[in-house]
């Protein structure tokens, strides 16, 4: 009469469990490590995108010539200097751009008021600007992926006037 | 009278067992993917960058590199402009491909995994001579952004 698993039944079992396991691990594995580093993104990806187009439309369309970035108050406001003068302020909920708020949707993300901003000549008159508006995350190491890059380049003229550094 | 599983028996449970984790570690798989594509590929910030980098390479002879072979990689070494390694760390941007647009046979071996995965998702749809994709390096992943070029 014969009982229960042969020792060899229970290894072959063990055995073939163990190694789909294993692959199921390392791939849960690597989905929350993508998941950590872009809770933000997943919550305003769109948001996030739609911000980046409409100012570098704007960048492109006006054409940028210039910026002046104020602290005021919980703000910062940055005046760009195109076609058009528009403005973009930085509050940490929210942006408003040439008079289109944009809000955050993630409950624990804000935007830092504290930009990061970049300019250098390059050749033949040209020159690259480049600013970004980090988001922070309550309990979470954010990634530049979530943050908000902003860049140009352009030709100066006399009435180009951008300041050469910034910081809060 | 018999007790337990029989060889057979097990034999099924384990396949069944299997079969459903393997379509399981399906999904996960495609799930990865697709949100590696959705963040690690053609982000509004690095197609902005592109399209400048496209219009300031431009000036500084991007066009003698046209008719040269079908998928290209450029680097500032093939740019006499000073500022170019300047401007390439600056948008953190790693290696350039100039590649015929379209292009669909080519030796993968000769190109990283992640550039081979990256190009594998383009869609050709746009009528242009060339794609010129830069392959960004930030905080240890590379992101991939293209740009459609003319020769006019």
């Amino acid at each position: 009469m014969k009982r229960g698993f042969t020792i060899l039944e229970l290894l072959i079992s063990i055995a073939l469990i163990s190694i789909v396991l294993l692959l199921l691990l390392r791939v849960m594995m690597s989905l929350e490590v993508i998941n950590h580093d872009t809770s933000y993104a997943s919550d305003d990806e769109i948001g996030r995108t739609e911000i980046i187009k409409n100012i570098e439309e704007n960048f492109l369309e006006y054409h940028l010539n210039g910026m002046n970035i104020q602290k005021k108050e919980e703000k910062t406001v940055i005046t760009f200097q195109m076609d058009e003068v528009k403005v973009l302020e930085i509050a940490s909920k929210q942006l408003t751009f040439d008079g289109e708020v944009y809000s955050l949707n993630s409950k624990n993300a804000k935007y830092s008021t504290c930009i990061v901003y970049e300019y250098s000549d390059l050749e033949n008159d040209y020159y690259l600007v480049r600013f970004t508006i980090p988001v922070l995350i309550d309990g979470v190491n954010t990634t530049s992926r979530d943050d908000l890059v902003f860049t140009y380049v352009g030709l100066k003229n006399e009435f180009t006037s951008y300041p050469v550094s910034y910081s809060c | 009278m018999k007790r337990g599983f029989a060889l057979l028996e097990t034999i099924i449970v384990i396949t069944f067992v299997t079969v459903s984790l393997l379509l399981l570690y399906g999904t996960f798989t495609s799930l990865i993917e697709n949100k590696e594509k959705n963040i690690l590929y053609d982000d509004a910030s690095n197609i902005y960058e592109m399209y400048y980098l496209k219009e300031y390479l431009e000036l500084n002879g991007l066009d003698q590199y046209f008719g040269v072979g079908n998928i290209i990689q450029l680097s500032c070494d093939d740019f006499s402009f000073a500022s170019c390694s300047s401007l390439f760390d600056k948008v953190s941007l790693e290696k350039l491909y100039l590649v015929s647009y379209g292009l669909r046979d080519y030796n993968q071996e000769n190109f990283s995994s992640t550039f081979n995965r990256y190009y594998q998702s383009l869609s050709n749809n746009y009528d242009y001579d060339y794609l010129l994709i830069g392959e960004f390096f930030v905080e240890d992943v590379y992101h991939y952004a293209s740009i459609g070029v003319n020769v006019s």
